[in-house]
């Protein structure tokens, strides 16, 4: 087994992480197929389940610590981590 | 959890809906009636429906407006609005939603508690089937 990767960020998006944000980075987690974990408190929570992240009722500013030991665990939180540290909200703007 | 967000008048039990678009109106009309959003509140969340589906699981969406329409929130609210016959939500099948206004972080604890409560599927049932407005003000407050 790999040794356990960690990153801890601090949540960008000005709504938190629920909502949009949250889905994007659900998504995203699903797309990397890196079993990944999410803490925020005393809670952990699997990062590919949407009621899972939104029970973390994390807002803007909440650190939170992702986790994984699985193969591909690195590039896998790097890019979960930078996903985190933007602010989804205001590139929304510039979705259109 | 604020009790203030959840108004009794915004728990609409008994619904019924064609489509996704019909559904948010409803739970946009419902955050209007109340007071806590300005009309075009409503075209904002079917707008953000349009970029991302709310779904979040367990027959659950959490309706909301754009990050560019928290302007024309009056006061942060929830309304909780059931479909017992189901609408289609993209290939899911949604029996409530719990539509949201919020100009800042106020409802963020409501909507964990609801994830919380959608997490474990007995209450996620009890909630869904709920047909009492005062069942839903006891799960989520």
């Amino acid at each position: 087994m790999a040794e356990l990767a960690r990153r801890t960020v601090t949540v960008a998006s000005a709504s938190g992480l629920h909502a949009r944000p949250a889905k994007l980075f659900v998504q995203e987690a699903v797309r990397l197929g890196v079993p990944v974990r999410i803490r925020a408190g005393e809670r952990t929570v699997p990062a590919n389940s949407m009621l899972g992240v939104l029970s973390l009722g994390a807002v803007q500013g909440t650190e939170v610590t992702l986790e994984s030991d699985a193969a591909g665990a690195e590039e896998a939180l790097d890019a979960l981590a930078a996903l985190l540290s933007r602010d989804l909200d205001a590139e929304e703007a510039l979705d259109v | 959890m604020r009790e203030d967000l959840l108004d009794p008048r915004a728990i609409l039990l008994h619904e019924s809906a064609a489509d996704r678009t019909e559904a948010i109106r409803r739970c946009g009309q419902a955050l209007v009636d109340v007071g806590a959003v300005a009309e075009p509140y409503v075209e904002a969340m079917l707008e953000r429906e349009r970029t991302i589906s709310t779904y979040v699981g367990e027959g659950v969406a959490i309706p909301h407006g754009t990050a560019a329409a928290k302007e024309i929130v009056k006061h942060d609210a929830i309304c909780v609005v059931r479909f017992p016959e189901g609408v289609d939500w993209d290939g899911e099948r949604v029996t409530l939603c719990v539509g949201i206004a919020a100009r800042n972080d106020g409802h963020v604890p409501l909507l964990a508690a609801l994830a919380d409560i959608l997490l474990d599927p007995e209450r996620a049932r009890t909630l869904r089937e709920a047909t009492e407005v005062h069942q839903v003000i006891k799960e989520l407050t």
